[in-house]
């Protein structure tokens, strides 16, 4: 008895050695209930093949995530893989917290990443791939059939054939005054300032009339921000407002599809095609974005996954991210949400965006007109000051005012910063 | 003289009897209209949880449609219950309750023995650390809160129930909300407690701590409704399922592109039944506590 008392402890030592001995991966991620089991799931199977690794998953709210992110930078619990919005991603790794990623994931996801994917990955400065992604993302121009042939309205083919400003602003006019419109457009002002909508969505309305948030070669935000191009295009925004042809915010995020259809247009992104087109049925279509100038431009970037540089095993999280980007389920998971393909063979895979797919002008918007935010680490002071801007001039603010005293609050916390270098020298 | 007298009176009366009623009158539509405001948006909650289109709860929320259900379901109820699982909702309730139960528990020990000293000891300097304490409590808990992360983080407590709980027992509001209780209570009673010789232990235990029930209550109460909405606090040390609790899974239900209202409307509601129950608990001596110290200035 006595013996097997021994034998027994010994053995839950050597077994409690062994289970020990796995290699703990952590990931931080967001994402709603449905990508929540879809990770945890994958994470099951990554274990299963890999006995020796034990895959811990950290969930942040997407709304607090960047408070989550700064607490694991102060405690230095930087976890080992992070999902990261696109666009902060030059502030991380200029803050060194990601580390490039290339020698780290398979060759073929590699290959197969599209050329927006590459795009919002990559770090301006050294040129090098810091984090991957499954999914993209674009805006388009949601319509209610309906609608638009009571208006005679023009439904263009593909991009080449957007709607110009005077087109858009005509057709916003003559909605207002169609029985059954409440709102001729729902720009989704209920996502609020909490989130990247603005700068994301509105961003590109601004570059397509000639014009950004940032000089991206000298990296000074005044007089491009507060330029008059950027002051004449706010101006319009806030005459769409005035005018009450915007679903204001306090009307939540879904008066499009909503019942009874109160919106005709939504300037909406890619994931709520599922949603309304099960709704709406033949009634949707979908349009590129307006010319609102000389050229097209379309918002890109979305959540993607990086290696942090505190991770002790890089090679382990990089097989995990590779495993999970080819992962079959959070694949079909991926479709069903309508995710937007960051990956060239999840593309092919996806019919929605495929040529003659319903959303293949969305596609389209990602090679010709697609234009990411500024990679730049000020990035999180250029997004705050450019969304409290926006709400401010939507609010009844001086246009030129506001995006003054953004574009100072910008250049004051690069010059803060000393420029950021190396970016003070990028010219 | 009499005669014309009594009708005078008795018309004034009458219409002193019909102002006093008109006052009630106002009064009552005030009452009802102030319960309405208060009730409508719990009964709104409770209504959007029996429905089970997360758009068609969004739809209805600017209308009066939104405290009506033609088909009501519990699903979404069963799907915020499971124990087990990806999103195990029904874990994180229980895990809230052990945190919330702790935090009350030990709370009000430690924060009625240190105001029991400070109102009774013999301490030298009582009113400096009073003083003292008083001032802490003008930090907002904002302020502290990444030194406190890194603190808990160097100690090794990150992704425990002790984090949660631990750093919120002592607080400063409710060590002088005892003090002021306990140095209200007759000098007599410590007196003729220490002449038989009962230790200051025995006197906070057997005498003092019987007798201030609706300091008590009123401490179970605030504590717990503090411990209960604790966000940000759980976001920053918990990592895992393991000790999460119901407030930061609910933030689940926000996605980045969509928001689940069903399932967060009933997980809402269940969130709320524990705080409520607390409340109802111990509302008898909550409310006298307070009615207590408005008498007494």
């Amino acid at each position: 008895m006595g013996n097997r008392l021994l034998s027994f402890l010994m053995a839950s030592v050597a077994l409690g050695g062994l289970a020990e001995a796995k290699t703990v991966i952590h990931v931080m991620h967001q994402g709603d209930p449905g990508w929540v089991s879809t990770y945890g799931e994958v994470a099951k199977r990554f274990e299963a093949v890999n006995p020796d690794v034990d895959i811990e998953l950290i969930y942040a709210p997407h709304d607090a995530y960047n408070e989550k992110f700064s607490a694991a930078v102060m405690s230095k619990q930087l976890p080992d893989v992070m999902e990261l919005d696109a666009p902060f991603l030059a502030n991380y790794v200029w803050s060194g917290y990601l580390q490039p990623i290339k020698p780290l994931i398979d060759k073929d996801i590699l290959d197969d990443m599209t050329a927006s994917n590459v795009a919002q990955g990559t770090y301006p400065v050294d040129k090098e791939l810091y984090a991957v992604g499954l999914t993209d993302s674009s805006v388009v121009l949601y319509g209610n059939r309906k609608y638009l042939e009571a208006i005679g309205a023009r439904i263009p083919k593909g991009v080449d054939d957007a709607w110009t400003r005077e087109e858009f602003e005509g057709y916003l006019e003559k909605l207002s005054k169609l029985e059954g419109v409440k709102w001729p457009i729902d720009t989704f002002r209920g996502y609020g300032i909490k989130t990247e909508w603005i700068t994301y969505a509105y961003g590109p309305i601004l570059q397509s009339a000639g014009c950004d948030l940032i000089d991206r070669k000298t990296w000074k935000s005044a007089g491009t921000l507060d330029s008059d191009a950027c002051v004449d295009a706010l101006t319009m925004m806030q005459k769409w407002v005035k005018n009450g042809w915007v679903v204001p915010q306090s009307s939540g995020t879904n008066q499009f599809f909503a019942e009874g259809q109160p919106a005709a247009l939504a300037l909406g992104g890619h994931w709520i095609y599922a949603e309304a087109a099960a709704t709406m049925k033949d009634d949707i279509v979908v349009m590129p974005l307006p010319k609102f100038g000389p050229k097209g431009a379309s918002p890109n970037g979305t959540w993607i996954w990086g290696i942090t540089t505190a991770s002790e095993h890089p090679e382990i999280a990089g097989k995990f991210v590779s495993f999970m980007l080819k992962d079959k389920a959070l694949r079909d998971y991926a479709k069903e949400d309508s995710a937007y393909p960051g990956l060239k063979s999840f593309a092919t895979d996806s019919p929605l965006y495929a040529n003659g797919g319903p959303m293949a002008v969305a596609f389209e918007q990602a090679s010709k007109t697609a234009i990411a935010r500024p990679p730049h680490p000020a990035y999180p002071i250029i997004t705050s000051a450019f969304m409290g801007a926006v709400d401010e001039i939507f609010n009844g603010g001086d246009v030129k005012a506001a995006l003054t005293a953004a574009a100072e609050k910008i250049d004051e916390d690069i010059e803060e910063n000393d420029g950021y270098p190396p970016f003070d020298e990028q010219q | 003289m009499s005669d014309l007298a009594i009708p005078t009176l008795q018309a004034e009366a009458q219409r002193e009897r019909s102002a006093i009623g008109s006052l009630r009158l106002i009064q009552t539509a005030c009452i009802l209209v102030i319960a309405l405001v208060i009730v409508s948006p719990l009964f709104m909650l409770l209504i959007a949880s029996l429905k089970d289109d997360r758009f068609q709860i969004l739809a209805d929320m600017g209308s009066f449609r939104a405290f009506w259900v033609s088909n009501p379901t519990l699903s979404n109820f069963a799907e915020v219950s499971n124990l087990s699982g990806e999103l195990a909702f029904g874990r994180y309730l229980l895990n809230s309750l052990f945190i919330l139960g702790c935090t009350v528990g030990a709370g009000l020990i430690v924060n009625s023995m240190a105001g029991f000293v400070l109102a009774w000891g013999t301490l030298r300097g009582r009113a400096l650390v009073l003083s003292l304490v008083i001032a802490l409590y003008v930090i907002p808990q904002e302020s502290i809160i990444m030194p406190l992360v890194i603190m808990v983080s160097r100690a090794g407590m990150t992704d425990t129930f002790a984090v949660q709980i631990v750093p919120w027992v002592a607080s400063p509001l409710y060590i002088f909300l005892f003090y002021q209780f306990f140095a209200q209570l007759p000098k007599e009673l410590f007196e003729a407690a220490e002449m038989d010789g009962a230790s200051v232990f025995r006197i906070y235990r057997s005498i003092f701590l019987p007798l201030s029930l609706p300091a008590l209550a009123t401490v179970s109460i605030l504590m717990g409704i503090e411990s209960w909405n604790q966000y940000l606090w759980p976001i920053l040390v918990t990592q895992t399922d393991y000790a999460r609790p119901i407030a930061v899974a609910i933030a689940t239900f926000f996605g980045q592109d969509s928001i689940y209202w069903d399932r967060a409307m009933a997980a809402s509601v269940l969130m709320m039944i524990p705080i409520l129950a607390l409340y109802l608990a111990f509302q008898r001596w909550f409310v006298s506590s307070f009615v207590g110290s408005a008498v007494k200035g």
